[in-house]
């Protein structure tokens, strides 16, 4: 519905909850931070720019709910949202694509970009998505086990001295 | 003239019907977080009790001063003997078991005057600020699995009495997808911090939604049937209440509506020439302007007709960049010396100069200088 509601658009969102909203965190640290758990967010920056929630666009890039070893693409659908005040349906406003755990990085990289840049989807976001798809990745890494250190020589020579002496 | 926007009726399964409502004016009312924030502080204020402490607290010892002489201090002091209490000190605000400083009093200003007119402001702005998913989200609702907002549910879900128990009304609440909504509520129950935990408000937990009816046609048994759940309010259509409508002064409270109360509204609220037929003089209020997407402003051709171009083209000149070296960078090189093109093309560095040595000036006139 192109509806055009005089009371209500993206700019009067954000303006109304710039200040206050439930996904807003503020601290005292660190002179006063402030970011966003908005799923929606690529940056978790607390911004117009990068607030998903509030736009009629927008990207999200998350470990999937099932396997956090993967990762999930999340859009908005185009006829789902009405930030114009006319109906708006919750319930199909997202747009997901999976990439299961195995999927390579590169691979990733070049589909998210498929999937939304090249589509003329928040071209501004390129960046940012693939910066945070790429530190998930890094995130999600299994961390190898520090190999035990081989001894050198002085501590070589000793432990060879010991063993000799047992065999 | 634009079409009205139609909100789909939900049936109590959750499914869409065909059945559709035309979208009330009360939701095309300016969006004031302001005006809402000052009307919920002042009706909250307007709801309190008074208390105060008791008038005889404090007072209820017979004690007088023992003046000066007796190198104690001047303060009135229990009479008698006999007990631990007699020759305590009494009365003073810095006393054991004396009153309290300033006493509280029932007759403090407990409530003030608020303009009707405002107050069905905020309530027309809370009702158009709820029909946005958005600002929903930002309230902090899980609304994920709602199928539209408005949520707007068939009334026959409701008639005869069909809502009349609990285990109705949750049913009903999760097959519309309101149950996130209900269940975050009952995950955030906690225990107060303070003194409140003995004054009646031992929890606190999040608000869910609010069932809005009419008691005309849907009957008041719903009411019963969704005292019990935790965080679900209801609220006659009538009698709606900015209290509910934008708990904590927060725009964007999730509502299910029933069909009948939603289709009320217009009756209610009436329009914005149109007067309201159950508020006397009141119109809606209307927006101070036509387009509230400042991007679309912004590229409009109106504005970018009148304005100024772009100054430099596609390419723009900047003065103060990395200063380069001449003699390393050939174009810099022409622009300090075109005549360095033709220097190169030529070669003339590379030319050697004359090598031959200088004819030996003639015989006397190297004799004449000497002479001199």
């Amino acid at each position: 519905m192109a509806t055009n509601f005089e009371n209500m658009s993206t700019d009067l969102i954000w303006l109304c909850t710039r200040g206050n909203n439930s996904m807003l965190l503020k601290r005292k640290q660190a002179g006063g931070v402030t970011f966003s758990r908005d799923p929606l967010n690529l940056t978790n920056i607390h911004n117009r720019k990068y607030e998903g929630f509030i736009d009629t666009k927008a990207i999200g890039i998350n470990p999937s709910a099932r396997n956090p070893s993967a990762l999930t693409l999340t859009t908005k659908n185009a006829s789902a949202v009405n930030p114009s005040g006319a109906p708006s349906q919750p319930a199909k406003l997202h747009k997901t694509h999976h990439f299961p755990a195995n999927t390579h990085n590169r691979q990733i990289y070049r589909q998210l970009i498929k999937e939304t840049t090249k589509q003329g989807y928040r071209v501004d976001l390129r960046q940012e998505m693939i910066a945070r798809a790429s530190a998930l990745r890094q995130a999600q890494r299994t961390k190898k086990p520090t190999p035990e250190r081989k001894p050198r020589g002085r501590k070589a020579l000793k432990l060879a001295a010991e063993g000799k002496r047992k065999a | 003239m634009t079409t009205r926007p139609t909100v789909t009726i939900i049936s109590a399964d959750g499914s869409a019907s065909d059945a559709t409502h035309p979208l009330p004016t009360v939701f095309k009312s300016p969006i004031r977080p302001d005006v809402v924030q000052t009307i919920h502080t002042g009706m909250a204020r307007n709801r309190r009790q008074p208390y105060a402490v008791s008038e005889k607290a404090g007072h209820q010892t017979s004690a007088e001063s023992w003046g000066t002489g007796r190198a104690v201090a001047r303060i009135p002091r229990v009479s008698g003997g006999g007990t631990h209490r007699a020759g305590q000190a009494a009365f003073g605000n810095q006393c054991r078991s004396g009153r309290m400083f300033a006493p509280t009093k029932v007759w403090r200003k407990w409530h003030q005057k608020l303009n009707l007119n405002q107050k069905r402001f905020a309530t027309a702005s809370a009702l158009a600020a709820s029909s946005n998913a958005a600002l929903l989200m930002a309230r902090g609702h899980h609304i994920s699995t709602v199928p539209e907002v408005p949520l707007v549910i068939s009334s026959t879900a409701f008639s005869n009495g069909a809502i009349q128990k609990t285990s109705a009304a949750v049913s009903l609440l999760k097959s519309i997808g309101a149950g996130p909504d209900v269940e975050k509520v009952k995950k955030s129950r906690k225990l107060r911090a303070g003194k409140g935990k003995l004054r009646g408000r031992r929890h606190r937990q999040r608000r869910g939604p609010l069932v809005v009816y009419n008691p005309d046609e849907d009957g008041k048994e719903l009411v019963l049937a969704f005292r019990n759940i935790p965080g679900v309010e209801t609220c006659s259509v009538y009698a709606l209440n900015l209290l509910q409508l934008a708990p904590g002064g927060h725009l964007g409270r999730f509502i299910v509506w029933t069909s009948s109360a939603f289709a009320a509204l217009d009756k209610i609220y009436g329009s914005t020439t149109e007067p309201s037929e159950l508020k006397k003089d009141f119109l809606l209020p209307s927006n101070i302007i036509r387009q509230p997407d400042i991007a679309k402003l912004i590229n409009s051709s109106e504005i970018q007709n009148v304005l100024r171009p772009v100054k430099g083209g596609a390419v723009t000149k900047r003065p103060w960049t990395q200063k380069k070296n001449p003699l390393n960078n050939k174009q810099i090189l022409l622009r300090l010396n075109p005549y360095a093109k033709a220097y190169s093309e030529q070669k003339l560095g590379q030319q050697k100069l004359n090598t031959e040595k200088p004819e030996r000036v003639a015989g006397d006139a190297l004799d004449l200088l000497h002479e001199n």
